[in-house]
């Protein structure tokens, strides 16, 4: 133990040491970083709006598709300027979402004077970027105020129809929904929709009397369904709970696991974008059409596996860690620790979330089946194109039953299970 | 003169890059077979102190000696084999929720037998007559094979002991073991710990948060405030000016009887 | 929240009632267990041995006459006596028992007598079981009684992997995955066989070429209207955003009329409420794509409109079931309130219902704007429009390079509209 007498030997002070320099500068770059996302958010909404309209313009006026009807250099400074202008006067959605607000560092309501202060600062330290790093910013700095957490006290808040965010989000949503409309109805299918309404009794009349010269073929086919759907989700369990280990945050520490970590749940974020159909259309080229339940298998396995690892791998970082600690504190192995203390707490979710899988994947069965999957899903498109309204009915009402009764089953069980 | 049982040295530990200070330079020894008690307010660093002591929490600074060894320099496999001689007990139990009562007080011995045995759960017939022992000593015998989550918390709390006496500690942490559980439970959980020190010697590290308790069965306090120690010495040598120097000024003193 | 159940049924006759319900359902289990092993054997009879003409994949379901009433009392039998003779899943699963009257386990004679005496007594119409429904005869005659299994008596038994159900749960595993392996007709061969051209496919695609990412493709129309990619991505957005935004619209009144606890005080609301349910439940069940294979006939092949109207209906039929069971999950305690002060329906709604549920109806209308955006990126194959229309122009053309730009610009929609939609959810909860 120590044997000088007490205060000769004195440690360098924090900032001084490597670490504490670390320290000093990732807390100005998170600084930093929370202003610069409030600039591009309102950056991003403004620019959005500006499309949206410019949009709507264009097709309405021109009959083009136009995205910003001005050159891209007035765009882009425009939406910088807007962004700066949103900013500097009022509440921006940018602090809105990041629930700051800028005030002066005395208190009390901010003056004219300073926020056309902080305007004209804001172009001196945002553009070269460099300025935030400064902390206090040079901008805020100057202008005297301060960007803080909203406190509450004192006044009522403005109900939203006053607040320069709450307006926007209101003309935001009206020009997304006039933007929407006029690109996808068109007057010719509109009056389709109406015009053909009386053929459609007819047609809905034929899907309520069943064929039944059918309904032992379809229930092959339903079963065929059923076994795709049970052996993708299968094989897909087997290979999606090994990889939930590796891609679970909290279980994958240090350069190399979360190296890992950050790979696989890009991959599997990425396989799950894919939807099936577009996997089916990839495995049908690559196994040909004759073994077309196979490329639905595979096609829903994959699509299975990012899915599951995703549940599985969430559900993990979630666990109770005082569980962990007490098992770790009897001095077991890691191997020890993860069967009894993160196993017997994840055991009935994920045969929940597998449950929950294998009920999604009985209805995409039904679906890759059009792509020339196999199963019910390819008879019912047959039967849809050729206008076999009958059969068609028939087969969608079996498949109502199928995945109703699947349904029913599989919440029960994880009712059971929770 | 012997080195103390257990050495604590400078002990500092700090979160979000020195933002957050949870214990500031702890210094104390304690003597092998005594009840140290460690009290101060909620976030004062109870549960940091206890938790870096067995390393579940990783110190910043400062070193630990247990019986000689310096266990702020082992490595993680030579710190599991010295976590099978500190047993832990918990405020809110811990326990293996769906598990049976026999299996969480097995867990005890994961320490003691090869991962392949604990793997398939074939704990050998000593470690089962083992558990069946402290399973009698903590008066659930007969709760042995029913589900942990259908006890009391006062269960619940002495299946916590009994799996701790598995591993038949030299060293006991009790992070505030009685928080969760009424008066009368209370005292009969801390009259185990009193049990097990006094017949089985086991040196006994608890964090209370009621006074009285600490006065009744510690050999020894220790106060921290904002992690830093302010007391070290016998029950009887709190006085009011200690107690609110330890609690703030508008604390006041609570009976649990 | 009144009960409309047999009101004059005290609790005790009430779980006896319930009890005899659960035995025959695990009666039933059991036997549905044996049936799907007789599937299983006819289809591997059929394939291996019998020659069914005309049947080339699926030679599944076809027995002669004699087969049916053979595979039907057959599963019966099988399972009768694996009920008796250990301990069947049918038992396990609803946590029964077959154990002797005087506390003991059965011994051998006892079940067989047991399952001889099943014939006499639930064949017959059941007779055994409705004259004497505590116990019924079977189980008089050969003094057992079956019960739930209590946890402590299983304690220090042999492994559940050596039990009936055990055994017989490892068999199904097994067994499925064989039969499905032959159903589906999986072949891991041809995986390797055509590998070049797999590996082809992919290599092309993994070369995208963006050349009409934001130049129009002259090759391609819509309403004789040239689309780039990026203008096809818009469309698709659009088509989600419009879909979800009616789908929520429409679903959100609709929602409390599916709720129980806000429909069923009289018998109107009863029959409103099971009808809301049953519509839910039925247009759920059709998947999208079907939708849009239906309204593409309706309106024009191809044409957004479809695509949009599908995932409305859809959306509606999704929400409406997610919108009112959060209805019937919230606190009674602030209904009660408003209701005490007077309140009318349509005010116990607005203050005391509305204020729980909104957080979780935002979540759920992102939940499904994130599908919605997923489905209207392939709802084209089924003339739903959007960018799935390029899609399959390209490949159909076999122009993979340019297939696989079209899946790179629809994994960034779909991702980004992931992550958003995941960090909106967190914020709401």
């Amino acid at each position: 133990m120590n044997r000088y007498p007490d205060g000769i030997v004195k440690e360098p002070p924090d900032w001084l040491s490597r670490r504490g320099l670390l320290d000093a500068l990732l807390l100005r770059l998170k600084g930093a970083s929370q202003r610069l996302s409030i600039v591009l958010l309102d950056m991003l909404a403004i620019g959005v709006l500006w499309i949206l309209v410019s949009y709507i313009i264009s097709w309405h006026a021109h009959g083009v598709i136009a995205y910003t009807l001005v050159p891209w250099w007035l765009f882009g400074l425009g939406v910088v300027e807007a962004a700066a202008i949103w900013e500097s006067f009022g509440r921006s959605l940018g602090h809105l979402v990041a629930r700051k607000e800028l005030r002066p560092r005395e208190g009390g309501e901010s003056t004219l004077g300073q926020r056309l202060v902080y305007y004209i600062g804001w172009h001196v330290t945002v553009l070269p970027m460099i300025g935030l790093l400064a902390s206090p910013p040079w901008h805020e700095r100057l202008a005297g105020l301060s960007l803080r957490p909203v406190s509450m006290e004192g006044h009522k808040p403005a109900p939203w129809w006053r607040t320069s965010s709450g307006i926007y989000v209101a003309v935001f949503l009206v020009v997304g929904l006039a933007a929407a409309v006029s690109v996808t109805m068109d007057e010719e299918s509109l009056t389709r929709l109406f015009t053909q309404a009386g053929r459609t009794v007819k047609f809905w009349k034929a899907l309520f009397s069943p064929d039944r010269s059918i309904i032992l073929p379809s229930i092959r086919d339903l079963l065929v369904t059923v076994f795709m759907a049970v052996m993708a989700t299968a094989f897909a369990v087997v290979v999606a709970v090994p990889l939930s280990f590796l891609a679970a945050r909290n279980l994958m520490r240090g350069p190399i696991g979360r190296s890992l970590y950050t790979v696989l749940r890009g991959t599997m974020s990425i396989m799950r974008s894919i939807e099936p159909i577009v996997w089916a259309i990839i495995f049908l080229v690559w196994v040909t059409a004759r073994r077309a339940p196979f490329a639905g298998v595979l096609a829903l396995w994959v699509h299975s596996i990012a899915d599951l690892t995703k549940l599985y791998a969430e559900r993990l970082e979630s666990i109770d860690p005082g569980l962990v600690e007490a098992i770790t504190a009897t001095g077991a192995s890691r191997l020890s620790v993860l069967r009894y203390a993160v196993v017997p707490q994840i055991i009935n979710p994920y045969i929940s979330f597998t449950l929950y899988r294998w009920d999604i994947n009985i209805r995409m069965a039904t679906v890759v089946g059009v792509v020339g999957g196999g199963g019910i899903g390819q008879r019912l498109f047959f039967y849809l194109k050729n206008l076999a309204w009958q059969q068609a009915g028939t087969v969608m009402i079996l498949i109502v039953i199928l995945v109703w009764a699947i349904d029913y089953l599989s919440s029960r069980l994880r009712a059971k299970l929770a | 003169m012997a080195k103390p049982y257990l050495v604590v040295e400078n002990l500092t530990k700090v979160y979000e890059r020195g933002q957050v200070v949870a214990l500031r330079d702890l210094s104390f020894t304690v003597e092998k077979g005594e009840f140290l008690v460690v009290i101060g307010l909620s976030g004062s660093g109870k549960s940091t102190l206890l938790r870096c002591i067995n390393r579940l929490i990783e110190p910043t600074k400062g070193k630990i000696w247990l019986d000689g060894t310096e266990i702020t320099r082992l490595s993680p496999r030579q710190m599991r084999r010295m976590r099978r001689r500190i047993g832990m007990i918990f405020q809110h139990f811990n326990l293996i929720k769906r598990a049976t009562v026999m299996t969480n007080v097995l867990t005890g011995r994961l320490g003691y037998n090869p991962t392949w045995r604990t793997l398939l759960g074939l704990f050998p017939k000593e470690d089962r007559e083992l558990a069946l022992k402290n399973l009698e000593r903590v008066g659930l015998s007969d709760k042995a094979y029913v589900r942990a989550d259908e006890l009391s918390g006062g269960q619940q709390q002495r299946v916590g002991i009994a799996r701790a006496l598995m591993q038949e500690p030299e060293l006991l942490l009790a992070d505030e073991p009685v928080s969760a559980l009424d008066p009368a439970t209370s005292h009969s959980v801390m009259q185990y710990l009193e049990q097990m020190n006094k017949e089985d010697g086991v040196t006994v590290l608890a964090s209370l948060h009621f006074l009285s308790l600490a006065r009744r069965y510690g050999t020894r306090i220790i106060a921290l405030k904002d992690g830093a120690l302010v007391f070290d010495g016998p029950p009887e040598a709190i006085d009011d000016a200690k107690f609110k120097e330890i609690y703030g000024e508008e604390a006041e003193q609570v009976e649990i009887r | 929240m009144s009960s409309n159940q047999t009101a004059t049924a005290t609790p005790a006759t009430r779980n006896f009632w319930n009890a005899l319900r659960r035995r025959a359902l695990s009666f039933f289990l059991d036997w549905l267990v044996w049936g799907y092993v007789a599937y299983g054997v006819m289809y591997l009879l059929n394939k291996y041995w019998w020659t069914v003409p005309l049947e080339r994949f699926y030679s599944t379901l076809t027995l002669p006459s004699w087969g049916w009433p053979l595979a039907i009392l057959g599963t019966l039998e099988m399972a009768v006596w694996s009920r008796n003779l250990g301990r069947s899943l049918g038992l396990r699963a609803f946590g029964y028992e077959i154990w002797g009257a005087d506390g003991k386990p059965p011994t051998l004679s006892q079940r067989v007598t047991r399952a001889l005496l099943w014939h006499l007594s639930v064949l017959p119409l059941g007779m055994g079981i409705w004259l004497s429904p505590e116990r019924p005869w079977h189980d008089q005659g050969a003094g057992t009684v079956v019960q739930p299994a209590p946890a402590t008596r299983l304690a220090g038994r042999r492994k559940a992997i050596f039990s009936q159900w055990g055994l017989m749960s490892l068999f199904l595993i097994g067994f499925t995955i064989w039969l499905g392996w032959l159903i589906i007709q999986i072949d891991i061969g041809i995986l390797f066989r055509r590998g070049d051209e797999g590996m082809r496919i992919w290599r092309e695609m993994l070369h995208p070429d963006f050349r009409y990412f934001a130049v129009p493709d002259p090759a391609f129309e819509l309403r004789n209207l040239p689309y780039s990619i990026l203008d096809m991505a818009v469309v698709t957005l659009f088509m989600a955003l419009l879909a979800t935004i009616m789908g929520a619209a429409v679903a959100f009144p609709l929602s409390f009329l599916g709720a129980r606890n806000v429909m069923g005080f009289n018998p109107v609301g009863w029959l409103v409420y099971f009808a809301m349910r049953g519509f839910f439940n039925i247009f759920r069940s059709i998947d999208t794509m079907l939708w849009a294979v239906i309204f593409a006939v309706w309106v024009l092949w191809g044409r957004p409109l479809a695509g949009v109207l599908a995932l409305t209906v859809h959306t509606v039929a999704a929400l409406g079931k997610l919108y009112s069971e959060q209805v019937e999950g919230i606190d009674p305690g602030p209904v009660e309130a408003v209701v005490a002060t007077g309140g009318s329906r349509i005010e116990v709604i607005k203050y005391a219902v509305l204020p729980q549920v909104t957080p979780a109806y935002w979540a759920f209308t992102l939940y499904r704007w994130d599908i919605n955006v997923r489905m209207a990126t392939v709802i084209a194959l089924v003339g739903g429009g959007g960018i799935g229309d390029l899609l399959f122009y390209y490949k159909n053309q076999g122009d993979w390079p340019k297939v696989g730009a079209v899946v790179m610009v629809i994994v960034a929609i779909v991702w980004a509209m992931d992550y958003i939609s995941g960090r909106l959810r967190e914020r709401i909860t």
